[in-house]
């Protein structure tokens, strides 16, 4: 029908518009469509592609290519030009090529293509929140995730998700199909969690409420303390199947201290005193016991648990978009995602400060004390039963320290690339953190 | 369990054609509750009664009441507010006489609404002559109606309800040298159901009542009338049974006459009472209502749409009675260990909350007095499933006056006007059984029917007009029920439809504005109209449907084919 390679120049100028493109705004140096299949022959048509971008450092991207007929008109390509990839020649005449996730006839019939038994759905509508990947929604039922950005091995997001409903845990979506080749994951379908809100709207929903009474925080009437708490408890739960479904070993104090200190010898910020980092490093390198050694979320923060009327879910394994995925699929300490998330509650209470109002801080401040207590009071009990964390307190402490100090390092770095604006919460997460004598 | 499911939780299955529509009124009717002693005194004498009840008839029909419940009316030494019965089949004295109930009924109906009222099986008072018969002695002919026992060890998994003023279920008869048996107080012994005499004499003081015009009763504490060793003597299997003989009955003799169940339990286990459609016709939605305060004070969703999602679907022809407010307190009781445990999280340590456990309080005092989420909490009840109750004077706004003690907080007259005795009664003020309300705030110079009715803006008026709305569109009593996603938490929205009739209710929990895009893509091209004002809205697309909310604002949309075309 068309000639592949005739798009690769108009797909080499598509990517970097694209949210989900991790290169930059350049226009890639070289682009190879690796791969392509026609999954749809007839108007509009529907190809899949599979494009390795870049000369030295290779990445391979997934594209759903659609096309209409030249001319023919598109509603749902009114006003996102980033969506339109270019005119082509096919043999049935001139077409136009672009996104083929944008239009819901074509998004259809890709969801049909990949879960043939499922029934027949009816309306579709996208996700606009994610970064790395394209999600739809159909019918409120399904969620269909297509993963942009292709990894080597299988998608750690796909393998534990369905580890972890296989082990009986049922605060992840159920999967219910996924398209994987070569062990490489394409596209998964799971159930939709209706109804549901990411739990950092419902933590800005609290601290909202909050800051209109100034009082506090366990008096105001928004308070996130027991929902924290329940958090708290589905994470412990999470933790134990992790273990029981991939297994455990011994927590390596010294190789987690020595990744620590590697990233923080790359951090580059004038204001940062890291000797007191360090000093926890230190700490954590003589600990006795540091824990076991468990597959973890990896990228565990607010953004990544819904609250539903069944409770508590989570989403999201494929661990953090910037580690290697070596990385993201090695065993680490359960409290990295414990830090994780208790970072995640700063940036909440800061976040919420919208113009980062100096009357509102300490109150800020009281509700992350306060919901960073009630997640570990959920979440210490369960853990310890399940043999998570290390038994002795102090042990306890300094392995969550140092992963907090860990993650806010890893966050300065990451906002002074990506996001200035919000550079001033990791540094008060590190002045409040360093300034805590153990 | 795919959380991902549609729920269409709580709604009755769409009525079919068995069973005439007019029989199943009380699936779309507006409820009243009320109690004589405070609505208003016809006589002079200090106390409500049923002769001037009947004289504010015309009011509730203004409002647009379908139903009216009473509070219990029968003889009683009043112990326990008239629950405590010592004779079925007359009347208190002092609220009139069988004949003043009669013409009540008569002008009632004449009027087109319903009358039920409150109905103790379970127990009785001990000054019921059949008690006083009882305990004399092992052998009268009446030893068998009461549960008694010669020593208080039976039935010890049986909780006892009022902890706090009763050591046992069991108490000391000395006459015969036996304890009897009281799930509640002790002055209210248990009457025996095993016994059929006492099964029967149940069925005959029915059979009185729906003779006398009565459209049906709210049966006060049902999960309790047997009682088995070795089980919590909660909601046993013959308890069901008796209750669907005497539903029997009334389907027999007495068609379109309701029985609703009060059953505080948790709503999985109160359907039991819904039997397969042959048991009680109503049930209280117990959990919901604090859960819509949980709701308001946490500012999001949760814990209202959390109780809907395990809300099981009910048998047709049947309805729950939600509530905002009724005589009791905002209570913590009665449901399960669970639902206790997650309430106490909740609410124990919150002062705000928790000064409102356990005290009987006025829904305006509940709201801090806050005219707009008052509007919310009825926009929730007439459009959540189930048919509303709204109890007497929060149509005003009364408040309460909790110096009166337990039960007398929220039973003070029924403010009328800005006269002497809040003109509910012509007696001396030092005559009536419990003096208006009079603070600045609550009193009944500022806050009276009279005064509402002239004020075109008032609660009142707004609440008239919304009972109107709902009249309008059955769905709100029979349609179905579906929660529709929403990111932002504050936001509750669900669509109601019945035949062709949808209706797209969107609330805001916060106090503060709030934005909401809804996917209505399955509503694609129809055009919302709000309802009270009939205001058209843009048609709806393909994209995200996105709504601004007020603070503790509401929309209800019809959602039509046309739009209204502009001249």
């Amino acid at each position: 029908m068309i000639d592949i390679d005739t798009l690769t120049e108009p797909i080499r100028e598509f990517l970097p518009k694209q949210r989900w493109y991790a290169g930059g705004a350049e226009i890639p140096d070289a682009v190879e469509i690796e791969d392509s299949e026609t999954i749809r022959k007839e108007w509009p048509v529907l190809v899949h592609a599979v494009a390795a971008v870049g000369k030295k450092q290779v990445s391979r991207y997934q594209i759903l290519i659609g096309l209409r007929p030249f001319g023919e008109h598109a509603q749902f390509l009114e006003g996102v030009e980033e969506g339109v990839i270019g005119p082509i020649e096919s043999t049935e005449g001139p077409a136009y090529a672009y996104d083929a996730l944008r239009d819901p006839e074509l998004s259809k019939a890709f969801f049909e293509h990949i879960a043939p038994s499922l029934e027949k759905v009816e309306h579709i509508r996208a996700i606009n929140t994610e970064q790395s990947n394209t999600s739809l929604v159909f019918d409120d039922r399904y969620i269909m995730k297509v993963y942009r950005r292709l990894m080597e091995g299988e998608n750690p997001d796909v393998e534990i998700t369905k580890a972890l409903w296989d082990a009986g845990f049922t605060s992840v979506p159920e999967p219910i199909s996924d398209w994987t080749f070569d062990r490489t994951s394409y596209a998964v379908i799971r159930g939709f969690l209706a109804g549901g809100s990411e739990g950092w709207s419902l933590a800005l929903t609290s601290l909202r409420d909050l800051f209109g009474v100034h009082g506090n925080p366990s008096m105001a009437g928004g308070d996130f303390a027991p929902e924290a708490a329940r958090l708290g408890e589905m994470t412990a739960e999470m933790h134990s199947k992790l273990k029981e479904a991939f297994g455990s070993r011994e927590g390596k104090a010294g190789a987690w201290a020595q990744s620590m200190r590697d990233q923080l010898a790359r951090l580059d910020h004038p204001d940062i005193d890291t000797a007191p980092i360090a000093d926890t490093f230190a700490a954590l390198e003589r600990v006795k016991d540091a824990g076991p050694a468990i597959r973890v979320h990896g990228d565990y923060h607010l953004g990544q648990v819904m609250r539903t009327d069944l409770g508590w879910y989570v989403l999201d394994f494929e661990g953090e978009p910037a580690r290697s995925v070596g990385e993201r699929v090695s065993s680490t300490s359960p409290l990295k995602d414990v830090a994780g998330m208790l970072r995640s509650f700063q940036y909440a209470s800061h976040a919420a400060m919208v113009s980062h109002e100096e009357r509102l801080e300490g109150l800020a401040l009281a509700w992350e004390d306060r919901n960073r207590q009630a997640f570990l009071e959920g979440y210490v009990a369960r853990a310890h039963a399940a043999g998570l964390v290390p038994d002795a307190v102090e042990d306890f402490e300094t392995v969550l320290k140092a992963f907090e100090l860990d993650k806010a390092v890893y966050e300065v770095s990451y906002e002074q690339a990506y996001r200035p604006d919000w550079l001033d919460i990791p540094l008060h997460g590190i002045k409040k953190l360093t300034e805590l004598t153990t | 369990m795919t959380p991902a499911k549609k729920k269409v939780a709580g709604a009755p299955k769409e009525v079919i054609a068995k069973g005439n529509n007019e029989e199943r009124w009380y699936q779309t009717a507006v409820f009243y509750e009320l109690l004589i002693r405070g609505y208003f005194d016809g006589n002079g004498d200090g106390t409500g009664d049923f002769k001037g009840l009947t004289e504010r008839l015309d009011y509730l029909k203004w409002l647009g009441v379908d139903c009216v419940w009473l509070l219990p009316f029968f003889q009683s030494p009043l112990r326990d507010g008239g629950y405590d019965i010592s004779d079925y089949l007359s009347v208190l004295p002092e609220f009139g006489d069988l004949g003043d109930v009669v013409n009540f009924l008569d002008e009632a109906h004449r009027l087109g609404m319903k009358v039920i009222a409150d109905f103790v099986m379970n127990h009785t008072s001990d000054q019921h002559p059949w008690f006083l018969e009882s305990r004399q002695s092992r052998d009268n002919p009446k030893a068998d109606w009461y549960v008694w026992n010669d020593d208080d060890q039976k039935y010890l998994d049986a909780r006892i309800i009022f902890v706090d003023s009763e050591p046992s279920n069991w108490s000391w008869g000395p006459e015969r040298q036996q304890y009897y048996w009281h799930r509640f107080f002790h002055h209210q012994p248990d009457l025996n159901f095993q016994n059929p005499e006492v099964q029967e004499a149940m069925l005959e003081t029915v059979r009185f009542w729906l003779d006398m015009g009565l459209d049906g009763f709210r049966l006060d504490a049902v999960p309790y009338l047997f009682e088995k060793e070795g089980t919590n003597c909660e909601n046993l299997p013959q308890t069901h049974e008796y209750l669907k003989r005497v539903r029997k009955e009334v389907d027999r003799l007495y068609p379109g006459r309701v029985l609703l169940a009060e059953a505080n339990q948790w709503p999985a286990d109160v359907v039991d009472y819904f039997g397969e459609g042959d048991e009680c016709h109503m049930c209280f939605n117990f959990p919901l209502m604090p859960r819509m305060f949980m709701s308001l004070r946490r500012e999001q969703r949760y814990a209202i749409s959390e109780i809907l999602a395990q809300t099981p679907d009910i048998p047709e022809g049947c309805q729950w009675g939600i509530f905002l407010r009724n005589h009791d307190e905002l209570t913590l009781e009665m449901v399960t260990d669970e639902e206790r445990d997650y309430m106490w999280a909740e609410y124990a340590k919150d002062p705000l909350m928790k000064r409102n456990i356990g005290i009987r309080r006025r829904l305006f005092p509940l709201l801090d007095n806050n005219r707009r989420a008052a509007e919310l909490f009825h926009a929730l009840l007439f459009s959540l499933p189930g048919s509303p109750i709204l109890y007497y004077g929060d149509e005003i706004g009364m408040g309460d006056n909790i110096f009166l003690g337990d039960r007398d907080g929220v039973r003070t007259p029924m403010q009328w006007s800005p006269d002497r005795n809040a003109g509910f009664s012509k007696a001396d003020f030092a005559q009536l059984y419990a003096p208006p309300i009079m603070d600045p705030v609550y009193g009944y110079e500022a806050l009276n029917v009279e005064g509402a009715m002239r004020n075109p803006s008032s609660f009142l008026h707004w609440l008239q007009r919304m009972i109107d709305v709902r009249k309008q569109h059955p769905l709100f009593g029979l349609g179905s029920f579906e929660v529709l996603s929403a990111e932002n938490p504050s936001v509750l929205a669900y669509i109601r439809q019945y035949k062709e009739d949808i209706v797209l209710c969107v609330n805001n929990l916060s106090r503060f504005p709030q934005p909401v895009e809804l996917s209505l893509q399955a509503w694609a091209g129809k055009a919302p109209v709000e309802l009270l004002g009939r205001v058209p809205f843009p048609r709806i697309g393909e994209l995200p449907y996105l709504l601004t909310l007020g603070p503790h604002s509401f929309y209800w949309f019809q959602l039509t084919e046309h739009v209204m075309e502009q001249p």
